[in-house]
Protein backbone atom coordinates (compact mmCIF):
# COMPACT_ATOMS: atom_id res chain seq x y z
CA UNK A 1 0.00 0.00 0.00
CA UNK A 2 1.78 3.43 -1.64
CA UNK A 3 0.14 6.99 -2.18
CA UNK A 4 0.70 8.51 -5.45
CA UNK A 5 -0.32 11.80 -6.46
CA UNK A 6 -0.03 13.99 -9.83
CA UNK A 7 -0.93 17.36 -9.92
CA UNK A 8 -1.38 19.28 -13.06
CA UNK A 9 -2.04 23.35 -12.85
CA UNK A 10 -3.73 24.48 -16.29
CA UNK A 11 -4.37 28.00 -15.00
CA UNK A 12 -0.69 29.70 -14.44
CA UNK A 13 1.71 28.53 -17.08
CA UNK A 14 4.75 27.29 -15.34
CA UNK A 15 4.36 29.79 -12.13
CA UNK A 16 1.85 27.58 -9.76
CA UNK A 17 2.30 26.66 -6.32
CA UNK A 18 2.80 22.75 -7.88
CA UNK A 19 5.03 22.34 -4.51
CA UNK A 20 2.26 22.98 -1.91
CA UNK A 21 -0.09 21.19 -3.71
CA UNK A 22 1.52 18.15 -3.97
CA UNK A 23 2.73 18.31 -0.26
CA UNK A 24 -1.43 18.64 0.44
CA UNK A 25 -2.27 15.76 -1.45
CA UNK A 26 0.29 14.01 -0.52
CA UNK A 27 -0.14 14.85 3.37
CA UNK A 28 -3.56 13.29 3.20
CA UNK A 29 -2.31 10.44 1.77
CA UNK A 30 0.51 9.43 4.54
CA UNK A 31 -1.45 7.30 6.05
CA UNK A 32 -1.08 4.74 2.99
CA UNK A 33 2.89 4.95 3.71
CA UNK A 34 4.42 6.45 6.61
CA UNK A 35 7.91 4.76 5.79
CA UNK A 36 9.32 7.59 3.47
CA UNK A 37 7.76 10.65 1.13
CA UNK A 38 8.97 12.16 -2.22
CA UNK A 39 8.15 14.23 -5.03
CA UNK A 40 9.00 14.87 -8.60
CA UNK A 41 8.40 18.64 -9.67
CA UNK A 42 8.62 20.43 -13.00
CA UNK A 43 9.62 23.96 -12.98
CA UNK A 44 9.94 26.15 -15.97
CA UNK A 45 12.76 24.91 -18.00
CA UNK A 46 15.92 26.10 -17.66
CA UNK A 47 19.42 26.58 -19.86
CA UNK A 48 21.25 24.97 -16.80
CA UNK A 49 21.21 21.19 -16.11
CA UNK A 50 19.78 20.52 -12.80
CA UNK A 51 21.06 18.01 -10.42
CA UNK A 52 20.27 16.41 -7.13
CA UNK A 53 22.79 13.93 -6.08
CA UNK A 54 22.24 12.12 -2.96
CA UNK A 55 25.35 12.35 -0.63
CA UNK A 56 24.71 9.57 1.68
CA UNK A 57 21.71 8.16 3.53
CA UNK A 58 20.66 9.90 6.47
CA UNK A 59 21.79 7.59 9.15
CA UNK A 60 25.55 9.16 8.99
CA UNK A 61 24.16 12.91 8.13
CA UNK A 62 24.85 13.46 11.93
CA UNK A 63 28.50 14.02 10.49
CA UNK A 64 28.01 16.87 7.81
CA UNK A 65 31.48 17.79 7.58
CA UNK A 66 31.81 14.64 5.83
CA UNK A 67 28.69 15.35 3.70
CA UNK A 68 30.23 18.53 2.99
CA UNK A 69 33.64 17.12 2.13
CA UNK A 70 31.84 14.81 -0.28
CA UNK A 71 30.05 17.49 -1.75
CA UNK A 72 32.86 19.62 -2.57
CA UNK A 73 34.64 16.32 -4.18
CA UNK A 74 31.65 15.71 -6.50
CA UNK A 75 31.07 19.04 -7.57
CA UNK A 76 35.33 18.90 -8.27
CA UNK A 77 34.48 16.19 -10.32
CA UNK A 78 31.59 17.55 -12.38
CA UNK A 79 34.14 20.61 -13.51
CA UNK A 80 36.12 18.14 -15.48
CA UNK A 81 32.69 17.89 -17.75
CA UNK A 82 30.93 20.81 -16.93
CA UNK A 83 30.54 24.57 -15.85
CA UNK A 84 29.43 24.20 -12.42
CA UNK A 85 27.48 27.78 -12.01
CA UNK A 86 25.64 26.89 -8.48
CA UNK A 87 26.20 24.58 -6.00
CA UNK A 88 24.27 24.13 -2.78
CA UNK A 89 23.34 21.60 0.18
CA UNK A 90 20.25 20.62 2.00
CA UNK A 91 20.22 17.50 4.17
CA UNK A 92 21.16 14.75 2.11
CA UNK A 93 21.54 16.59 -0.83
CA UNK A 94 24.00 18.34 -3.15
CA UNK A 95 22.25 20.45 -5.83
CA UNK A 96 23.94 21.94 -8.79
CA UNK A 97 23.59 23.91 -11.69
CA UNK A 98 25.61 23.09 -14.77
CA UNK A 99 26.50 24.13 -18.37
CA UNK A 100 26.21 20.77 -20.10
CA UNK A 101 25.10 19.51 -23.02
CA UNK A 102 26.90 16.30 -23.17
CA UNK A 103 26.11 12.25 -22.79
CA UNK A 104 23.86 12.09 -19.33
CA UNK A 105 25.34 8.65 -18.60
CA UNK A 106 29.06 9.93 -18.96
CA UNK A 107 27.85 13.02 -16.10
CA UNK A 108 26.59 10.28 -13.82
CA UNK A 109 28.81 7.76 -14.08
CA UNK A 110 32.23 10.74 -13.14
CA UNK A 111 29.91 12.06 -10.48
CA UNK A 112 28.85 8.17 -8.84
CA UNK A 113 32.85 7.86 -8.72
CA UNK A 114 33.42 9.51 -6.18
CA UNK A 115 31.67 7.67 -3.59
CA UNK A 116 29.40 4.42 -3.18
CA UNK A 117 27.35 6.40 -1.48
CA UNK A 118 26.97 9.02 -3.99
CA UNK A 119 23.58 8.87 -6.20
CA UNK A 120 22.27 10.79 -8.82
CA UNK A 121 18.75 11.18 -8.01
CA UNK A 122 17.15 13.34 -10.47
CA UNK A 123 18.71 15.40 -13.47
CA UNK A 124 17.05 17.23 -16.00
CA UNK A 125 16.53 20.75 -17.54
CA UNK A 126 12.91 20.98 -15.67
CA UNK A 127 12.76 18.10 -13.07
CA UNK A 128 13.94 18.23 -9.57
CA UNK A 129 13.24 15.05 -7.14
CA UNK A 130 13.55 15.28 -3.55
CA UNK A 131 13.13 11.98 -1.43
CA UNK A 132 13.54 11.34 2.18
CA UNK A 133 12.77 8.61 4.78
CA UNK A 134 9.65 9.91 6.89
CA UNK A 135 6.66 11.74 6.38
CA UNK A 136 5.69 13.97 3.85
CA UNK A 137 5.35 16.49 6.90
CA UNK A 138 9.06 15.94 7.30
CA UNK A 139 9.83 16.28 3.94
CA UNK A 140 7.89 19.73 3.34
CA UNK A 141 10.17 20.71 6.16
CA UNK A 142 13.40 20.24 4.79
CA UNK A 143 12.72 21.19 1.46
CA UNK A 144 10.11 23.68 2.01
CA UNK A 145 8.08 22.62 -1.04
CA UNK A 146 6.02 25.55 -1.44
CA UNK A 147 8.78 27.56 -2.36
CA UNK A 148 8.88 25.44 -5.79
CA UNK A 149 6.73 26.93 -8.48
CA UNK A 150 6.23 25.24 -11.94
CA UNK A 151 3.58 23.32 -13.91
CA UNK A 152 3.16 20.22 -12.80
CA UNK A 153 4.55 17.08 -10.35
CA UNK A 154 4.36 13.70 -8.63
CA UNK A 155 4.59 12.35 -5.35
CA UNK A 156 4.87 9.55 -3.64
CA UNK A 157 3.91 8.20 -0.01
CA UNK A 158 5.83 4.81 0.15
CA UNK A 159 5.07 1.68 2.54
CA UNK A 160 7.67 -0.79 2.09
CA UNK A 161 6.79 -4.35 1.11
CA UNK A 162 9.83 -5.96 -0.12
CA UNK A 163 13.02 -3.63 -0.23
CA UNK A 164 14.55 -1.62 2.18
CA UNK A 165 13.80 1.56 3.41
CA UNK A 166 16.52 4.24 3.14
CA UNK A 167 16.14 7.20 0.72
CA UNK A 168 17.67 5.49 -2.61
CA UNK A 169 14.94 3.27 -1.97
CA UNK A 170 12.11 5.77 -1.39
CA UNK A 171 9.92 7.48 -4.59
CA UNK A 172 9.68 9.26 -7.44
CA UNK A 173 12.22 7.41 -9.09
CA UNK A 174 14.13 9.14 -11.73
CA UNK A 175 14.98 7.21 -15.05
CA UNK A 176 18.65 6.82 -14.62
CA UNK A 177 20.12 8.22 -17.96
CA UNK A 178 16.84 9.68 -19.43
CA UNK A 179 16.69 13.76 -18.24
CA UNK A 180 13.97 14.65 -17.23
CA UNK A 181 11.66 11.69 -16.55
CA UNK A 182 10.58 10.72 -13.40
CA UNK A 183 7.66 7.80 -12.29
CA UNK A 184 5.72 7.17 -8.75
CA UNK A 185 4.25 3.76 -8.67
CA UNK A 186 1.83 1.85 -6.09
CA UNK A 187 1.95 -2.08 -6.48
CA UNK A 188 3.87 -4.87 -7.47
CA UNK A 189 5.84 -5.49 -10.52
CA UNK A 190 6.24 -9.21 -10.31
CA UNK A 191 8.18 -10.21 -12.96
CA UNK A 192 10.63 -7.57 -12.03
CA UNK A 193 13.60 -9.90 -11.33
CA UNK A 194 13.54 -11.03 -15.35
CA UNK A 195 12.86 -8.17 -16.44
CA UNK A 196 15.92 -6.32 -14.59
CA UNK A 197 18.25 -9.26 -15.62
CA UNK A 198 17.77 -8.71 -19.08
CA UNK A 199 18.42 -5.34 -18.87
CA UNK A 200 21.40 -5.73 -16.86
CA UNK A 201 22.63 -8.16 -19.92
CA UNK A 202 22.39 -5.31 -21.56
CA UNK A 203 24.44 -3.51 -19.40
CA UNK A 204 22.33 -0.89 -17.27
CA UNK A 205 22.80 -0.24 -14.22
CA UNK A 206 20.19 -0.92 -11.33
CA UNK A 207 20.78 1.42 -8.42
CA UNK A 208 18.23 -0.18 -5.76
CA UNK A 209 16.37 -3.58 -5.00
CA UNK A 210 13.06 -1.57 -5.31
CA UNK A 211 10.56 -3.45 -8.22
CA UNK A 212 9.43 0.35 -9.07
CA UNK A 213 12.74 1.14 -10.65
CA UNK A 214 11.96 -1.01 -13.57
CA UNK A 215 9.50 1.45 -14.96
CA UNK A 216 11.71 4.04 -15.38
CA UNK A 217 14.14 1.72 -16.89
CA UNK A 218 11.42 0.68 -18.85
CA UNK A 219 10.02 3.56 -20.52
CA UNK A 220 13.61 5.26 -20.66
CA UNK A 221 14.48 2.42 -22.75
CA UNK A 222 11.33 2.11 -25.17
CA UNK A 223 11.24 6.23 -25.80
CA UNK A 224 15.25 5.48 -26.83
CA UNK A 225 13.77 2.88 -28.98
CA UNK A 226 11.71 5.58 -30.04
CA UNK A 227 8.35 5.33 -28.84
CA UNK A 228 6.32 7.99 -27.30
CA UNK A 229 6.00 8.16 -23.34
CA UNK A 230 2.50 7.28 -23.86
CA UNK A 231 3.54 4.34 -26.52
CA UNK A 232 5.91 3.28 -24.28
CA UNK A 233 3.02 3.15 -21.28
CA UNK A 234 0.61 1.32 -23.52
CA UNK A 235 3.45 -1.44 -23.84
CA UNK A 236 4.11 -1.71 -20.29
CA UNK A 237 0.37 -2.82 -19.67
CA UNK A 238 1.63 -6.32 -21.50
CA UNK A 239 4.76 -6.27 -20.39
CA UNK A 240 4.54 -6.09 -16.69
CA UNK A 241 2.99 -8.42 -14.78
CA UNK A 242 0.93 -7.67 -11.05
CA UNK A 243 -1.09 -5.14 -9.65
CA UNK A 244 0.28 -1.94 -10.56
CA UNK A 245 -0.67 2.16 -10.61
CA UNK A 246 1.73 4.44 -11.87
CA UNK A 247 2.55 8.15 -13.07
CA UNK A 248 5.16 9.09 -15.42
CA UNK A 249 5.98 12.44 -15.90
CA UNK A 250 8.56 14.80 -18.35
CA UNK A 251 8.75 18.67 -19.16
CA UNK A 252 5.49 18.38 -21.29
CA UNK A 253 3.38 14.82 -20.90
CA UNK A 254 2.23 13.27 -17.85
CA UNK A 255 0.03 10.34 -17.43
CA UNK A 256 -1.44 7.27 -15.74
CA UNK A 257 -1.11 3.26 -16.78
CA UNK A 258 -3.31 0.95 -14.32
CA UNK A 259 -3.00 -2.88 -14.74
CA UNK A 260 -5.29 -4.81 -16.73
CA UNK A 261 -6.90 -6.39 -13.67
CA UNK A 262 -7.54 -2.76 -11.84
CA UNK A 263 -5.87 -3.82 -8.36
CA UNK A 264 -4.63 -0.74 -7.27
CA UNK A 265 -6.62 2.28 -6.75
CA UNK A 266 -6.74 5.46 -8.62
CA UNK A 267 -8.94 8.30 -9.32
CA UNK A 268 -8.58 11.23 -11.26
CA UNK A 269 -10.32 14.84 -12.13
CA UNK A 270 -10.27 17.38 -14.66
CA UNK A 271 -11.17 20.92 -14.52
CA UNK A 272 -10.42 24.02 -16.51
CA UNK A 273 -7.90 24.90 -14.64
CA UNK A 274 -6.07 21.84 -12.92
CA UNK A 275 -5.50 17.99 -13.34
CA UNK A 276 -5.13 15.76 -10.60
CA UNK A 277 -4.97 12.13 -10.14
CA UNK A 278 -4.39 10.15 -6.42
CA UNK A 279 -4.66 6.69 -4.98
CA UNK A 280 -7.78 8.05 -3.10
CA UNK A 281 -10.20 10.97 -3.47
CA UNK A 282 -9.13 11.89 0.29
CA UNK A 283 -5.80 13.57 -1.42
CA UNK A 284 -8.05 15.43 -4.43
CA UNK A 285 -10.32 16.83 -1.49
CA UNK A 286 -7.56 17.73 0.78
CA UNK A 287 -6.23 20.24 -1.90
CA UNK A 288 -8.61 21.18 -3.94
CA UNK A 289 -12.07 23.02 -3.22
CA UNK A 290 -15.31 23.48 -5.48
CA UNK A 291 -17.49 21.15 -7.20
CA UNK A 292 -15.92 18.53 -9.40
CA UNK A 293 -16.73 14.61 -9.82
CA UNK A 294 -13.80 12.82 -9.16
CA UNK A 295 -13.83 9.19 -10.88
CA UNK A 296 -11.73 6.36 -10.40
CA UNK A 297 -9.51 5.63 -13.81
CA UNK A 298 -10.47 2.48 -15.69
CA UNK A 299 -8.11 -0.90 -15.83
CA UNK A 300 -6.14 -1.65 -18.41
CA UNK A 301 -5.71 2.08 -19.03
CA UNK A 302 -3.30 4.56 -19.87
CA UNK A 303 -4.12 8.13 -20.07
CA UNK A 304 -1.63 10.82 -21.16
CA UNK A 305 -2.48 14.77 -20.82
CA UNK A 306 0.17 17.05 -22.77
CA UNK A 307 0.91 20.24 -21.42
CA UNK B 1 -32.57 16.54 12.42
CA UNK B 2 -28.89 16.63 13.51
CA UNK B 3 -26.22 18.13 11.00
CA UNK B 4 -22.15 17.18 11.69
CA UNK B 5 -19.57 18.77 10.17
CA UNK B 6 -16.63 16.23 9.77
CA UNK B 7 -14.23 18.79 9.19
CA UNK B 8 -11.25 18.35 11.59
CA UNK B 9 -12.93 14.95 12.66
CA UNK B 10 -11.14 11.71 12.98
CA UNK B 11 -13.60 8.69 11.37
CA UNK B 12 -14.13 6.90 14.63
CA UNK B 13 -15.48 10.61 15.56
CA UNK B 14 -17.56 11.35 12.56
CA UNK B 15 -19.41 7.60 13.15
CA UNK B 16 -19.38 8.09 17.20
CA UNK B 17 -21.72 11.66 15.97
CA UNK B 18 -24.23 9.76 13.65
CA UNK B 19 -24.22 6.69 16.33
CA UNK B 20 -25.49 9.50 18.94
CA UNK B 21 -27.91 11.16 16.62
CA UNK B 22 -29.34 7.47 15.71
CA UNK B 23 -29.59 6.71 19.38
CA UNK B 24 -31.06 10.04 19.86
CA UNK B 25 -33.90 9.31 17.26
CA UNK B 26 -32.94 11.34 14.97
CA UNK B 27 -34.10 10.59 11.43
CA UNK B 28 -32.40 12.83 9.27
CA UNK B 29 -28.89 13.63 9.43
CA UNK B 30 -26.72 15.67 7.38
CA UNK B 31 -22.59 15.47 6.95
CA UNK B 32 -20.97 18.33 5.92
CA UNK B 33 -17.14 18.43 4.73
CA UNK B 34 -16.94 14.78 4.85
CA UNK B 35 -13.83 15.17 2.21
CA UNK B 36 -13.51 11.34 0.90
CA UNK B 37 -13.19 9.80 4.09
CA UNK B 38 -13.26 6.45 4.23
CA UNK B 39 -15.78 4.06 6.08
CA UNK B 40 -18.27 6.75 6.63
CA UNK B 41 -22.00 5.45 7.75
CA UNK B 42 -20.38 1.88 8.29
CA UNK B 43 -23.08 -0.66 10.08
CA UNK B 44 -25.94 1.98 10.70
CA UNK B 45 -29.10 -0.64 11.65
CA UNK B 46 -31.76 1.80 12.03
CA UNK B 47 -34.34 3.20 9.46
CA UNK B 48 -32.70 6.46 9.75
CA UNK B 49 -31.83 8.86 6.50
CA UNK B 50 -28.10 9.99 6.26
CA UNK B 51 -27.11 12.51 4.25
CA UNK B 52 -23.59 13.11 3.35
CA UNK B 53 -23.02 16.76 1.49
CA UNK B 54 -19.58 15.71 -0.81
CA UNK B 55 -18.00 12.45 -1.83
CA UNK B 56 -16.36 9.96 0.37
CA UNK B 57 -14.06 7.13 0.43
CA UNK B 58 -14.05 3.65 1.20
CA UNK B 59 -16.42 1.27 2.45
CA UNK B 60 -19.20 3.96 2.53
CA UNK B 61 -22.82 2.32 3.49
CA UNK B 62 -20.83 -1.03 3.91
CA UNK B 63 -23.16 -3.77 6.68
CA UNK B 64 -25.87 -1.10 7.11
CA UNK B 65 -29.19 -2.38 7.43
CA UNK B 66 -33.18 -0.75 7.18
CA UNK B 67 -30.57 2.70 6.70
CA UNK B 68 -30.90 5.01 3.74
CA UNK B 69 -27.48 6.57 2.87
CA UNK B 70 -27.44 9.10 -0.04
CA UNK B 71 -23.85 10.46 -1.20
CA UNK B 72 -24.25 13.62 -3.04
CA UNK B 73 -20.82 13.31 -4.35
CA UNK B 74 -18.76 10.36 -5.31
CA UNK B 75 -17.52 6.84 -3.45
CA UNK B 76 -14.33 4.86 -3.33
CA UNK B 77 -14.34 1.26 -3.07
CA UNK B 78 -16.66 -1.10 -1.64
CA UNK B 79 -19.87 1.17 -1.44
CA UNK B 80 -22.53 -0.85 0.40
CA UNK B 81 -20.33 -4.03 0.66
CA UNK B 82 -23.02 -6.41 2.53
CA UNK B 83 -25.70 -4.51 2.96
CA UNK B 84 -28.59 -6.77 4.85
CA UNK B 85 -31.60 -4.47 3.60
CA UNK B 86 -31.89 -0.22 3.17
CA UNK B 87 -30.78 2.09 0.53
CA UNK B 88 -27.51 4.03 -0.83
CA UNK B 89 -27.82 6.45 -3.38
CA UNK B 90 -24.57 8.02 -5.25
CA UNK B 91 -25.00 10.97 -6.83
CA UNK B 92 -21.83 10.73 -8.69
CA UNK B 93 -19.86 7.67 -9.72
CA UNK B 94 -18.35 4.71 -7.93
CA UNK B 95 -14.82 3.34 -7.29
CA UNK B 96 -14.19 -0.30 -7.68
CA UNK B 97 -16.28 -3.33 -5.64
CA UNK B 98 -19.54 -1.51 -5.51
CA UNK B 99 -22.38 -3.10 -3.71
CA UNK B 100 -19.91 -6.19 -4.08
CA UNK B 101 -22.08 -9.18 -2.09
CA UNK B 102 -25.13 -7.32 -0.83
CA UNK B 103 -27.61 -9.46 0.16
CA UNK B 104 -31.02 -7.01 -0.28
CA UNK B 105 -32.02 -3.41 -0.82
CA UNK B 106 -31.25 -1.14 -3.41
CA UNK B 107 -28.00 0.77 -4.86
CA UNK B 108 -28.23 3.45 -7.44
CA UNK B 109 -24.89 4.97 -8.75
CA UNK B 110 -26.10 8.03 -10.97
CA UNK B 111 -22.85 8.08 -12.84
CA UNK B 112 -20.49 5.40 -13.36
CA UNK B 113 -19.54 2.16 -11.49
CA UNK B 114 -15.75 1.50 -11.62
CA UNK B 115 -14.46 -2.41 -11.91
CA UNK B 116 -16.74 -5.51 -10.07
CA UNK B 117 -19.74 -3.43 -9.15
CA UNK B 118 -22.02 -6.16 -7.74
CA UNK B 119 -19.74 -8.77 -7.42
CA UNK B 120 -21.12 -12.12 -5.49
CA UNK B 121 -24.34 -9.95 -5.22
CA UNK B 122 -27.03 -12.13 -3.10
CA UNK B 123 -29.74 -10.14 -3.66
CA UNK B 124 -31.55 -6.75 -3.92
CA UNK B 125 -31.00 -4.30 -6.62
CA UNK B 126 -28.40 -2.32 -7.92
CA UNK B 127 -29.46 0.59 -10.88
CA UNK B 128 -26.31 2.04 -12.92
CA UNK B 129 -27.26 5.51 -14.26
CA UNK B 130 -23.91 5.12 -16.50
CA UNK B 131 -21.17 2.61 -17.27
CA UNK B 132 -19.68 -0.62 -15.64
CA UNK B 133 -15.89 -1.43 -14.97
CA UNK B 134 -14.09 -5.10 -15.88
CA UNK B 135 -15.73 -7.66 -14.18
CA UNK B 136 -19.11 -6.33 -12.71
CA UNK B 137 -21.76 -8.70 -12.19
CA UNK B 138 -19.21 -11.37 -11.85
CA UNK B 139 -20.14 -14.36 -9.81
CA UNK B 140 -24.23 -12.97 -8.99
CA UNK B 141 -26.28 -15.46 -6.85
CA UNK B 142 -29.34 -13.44 -6.63
CA UNK B 143 -31.12 -10.21 -7.02
CA UNK B 144 -31.16 -7.80 -10.69
CA UNK B 145 -28.06 -5.16 -12.03
CA UNK B 146 -29.02 -2.78 -14.07
CA UNK B 147 -26.38 -0.78 -16.28
CA UNK B 148 -28.35 2.11 -18.04
CA UNK B 149 -24.92 2.75 -19.89
CA UNK B 150 -22.65 0.20 -21.69
CA UNK B 151 -21.37 -2.92 -19.68
CA UNK B 152 -17.57 -3.07 -18.78
CA UNK B 153 -15.23 -6.33 -20.42
CA UNK B 154 -15.74 -9.97 -18.84
CA UNK B 155 -19.83 -8.98 -17.64
CA UNK B 156 -21.86 -11.20 -15.36
CA UNK B 157 -19.00 -13.48 -15.60
CA UNK B 158 -19.84 -17.30 -13.99
CA UNK B 159 -22.97 -16.02 -12.29
CA UNK B 160 -25.67 -18.11 -10.90
CA UNK B 161 -28.78 -16.37 -10.75
CA UNK B 162 -28.32 -13.14 -10.70
CA UNK B 163 -30.11 -11.16 -13.58
CA UNK B 164 -28.68 -8.37 -15.39
CA UNK B 165 -30.06 -5.90 -17.67
CA UNK B 166 -27.58 -3.58 -19.79
CA UNK B 167 -28.99 -0.26 -21.32
CA UNK B 168 -25.66 0.10 -24.01
CA UNK B 169 -23.10 -1.99 -25.37
CA UNK B 170 -22.76 -5.71 -24.01
CA UNK B 171 -19.81 -6.18 -26.88
CA UNK B 172 -17.69 -7.85 -24.42
CA UNK B 173 -19.44 -10.38 -21.76
CA UNK B 174 -17.86 -13.44 -19.67
CA UNK B 175 -17.84 -16.81 -19.48
CA UNK B 176 -21.38 -18.61 -19.25
CA UNK B 177 -23.26 -15.61 -19.92
CA UNK B 178 -27.05 -15.69 -22.10
CA UNK B 179 -28.59 -12.87 -23.78
CA UNK B 180 -32.33 -13.40 -23.19
CA UNK B 181 -35.60 -11.69 -25.10
CA UNK B 182 -36.97 -9.02 -22.91
CA UNK B 183 -40.38 -10.30 -21.68
CA UNK B 184 -43.74 -8.07 -21.01
CA UNK B 185 -42.76 -8.73 -17.43
CA UNK B 186 -39.30 -7.68 -17.96
CA UNK B 187 -39.85 -4.34 -20.11
CA UNK B 188 -43.06 -3.50 -16.54
CA UNK B 189 -40.51 -4.18 -13.83
CA UNK B 190 -37.69 -2.00 -15.84
CA UNK B 191 -40.31 0.69 -16.30
CA UNK B 192 -41.12 0.73 -12.64
CA UNK B 193 -37.33 0.12 -11.51
CA UNK B 194 -36.04 3.36 -13.19
CA UNK B 195 -39.48 5.42 -12.47
CA UNK B 196 -39.25 4.91 -8.70
CA UNK B 197 -35.28 4.83 -8.27
CA UNK B 198 -33.70 7.15 -11.25
CA UNK B 199 -36.87 8.56 -13.04
CA UNK B 200 -34.49 11.12 -14.75
CA UNK B 201 -32.77 8.39 -17.12
CA UNK B 202 -36.46 8.01 -18.84
CA UNK B 203 -36.25 11.85 -19.67
CA UNK B 204 -33.05 11.66 -22.07
CA UNK B 205 -33.90 11.36 -25.49
CA UNK B 206 -34.24 8.78 -26.81
CA UNK B 207 -33.73 6.42 -23.98
CA UNK B 208 -36.30 3.57 -23.50
CA UNK B 209 -36.40 0.62 -21.43
CA UNK B 210 -36.98 -1.54 -24.68
CA UNK B 211 -33.41 -0.40 -25.60
CA UNK B 212 -32.15 -3.22 -22.40
CA UNK B 213 -30.40 -6.35 -23.29
CA UNK B 214 -31.32 -9.04 -20.57
CA UNK B 215 -28.22 -11.61 -19.45
CA UNK B 216 -28.08 -14.08 -17.00
CA UNK B 217 -26.19 -17.38 -16.78
CA UNK B 218 -26.26 -19.95 -18.96
CA UNK B 219 -25.85 -22.95 -16.13
CA UNK B 220 -23.17 -24.53 -17.97
CA UNK B 221 -20.43 -24.01 -15.01
CA UNK B 222 -23.02 -24.87 -12.00
CA UNK B 223 -22.40 -28.30 -12.04
CA UNK B 224 -18.56 -29.97 -13.06
CA UNK B 225 -19.25 -32.13 -16.08
CA UNK B 226 -15.62 -33.64 -17.09
CA UNK B 227 -17.16 -34.39 -20.95
CA UNK B 228 -17.45 -30.68 -20.47
CA UNK B 229 -13.92 -30.22 -19.87
CA UNK B 230 -13.00 -27.40 -22.42
CA UNK B 231 -15.77 -25.30 -20.96
CA UNK B 232 -14.20 -24.92 -17.60
CA UNK B 233 -10.35 -25.04 -18.55
CA UNK B 234 -11.69 -21.51 -20.25
CA UNK B 235 -13.62 -20.34 -17.65
CA UNK B 236 -10.92 -20.75 -15.27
Amino acid sequence: MCGIACYIDKANGNRAAVGSTIFEMLNALAVRGPDSAGVALYGPISDAMLLRVKLGEHADAGNNSAFEKRGIEVADSVSTLAKVRKVSTTGEYLRLELDFDGDPRALEQQIQRVDDQVEVVSMGRSLEIVKQVGSPENLNNTYHLADFVGSHGIGHTRLSTESRIDLSHSQPFWAHGSPDLAIVHNGHITNYLNMRRQYEQKGVRFYTENDSEIIGVYLGQQITNGLSLEEAMRASLNDFDGSFCYLAATPDTVGFAKDRFGLKPLVYVETDAFVAVATEEISIRAAFEGFFEVKEAPVNEVKIWQL
Amino acid sequence: MATIDCAGLSVREINQAIRSAVANSDTEITLVNPGGQHNLSVAILSPVHINIKGSVGYYCGGLIDKATVEIQGSAGWGLAESMLTGKVIVHGSAGNGAAAAIRSGTVVIKGDAAARAGVSMKGGLIIIGGNCGYMSGFMGQKGTLIVCGDAGAAFGDSMYETVCFVGGETSDLGTDTVVETLAEDDLKFLQQALEEHLPDKLNEPGFTVERFKKIVSGRKLWNFDKQDWKTWKDAL
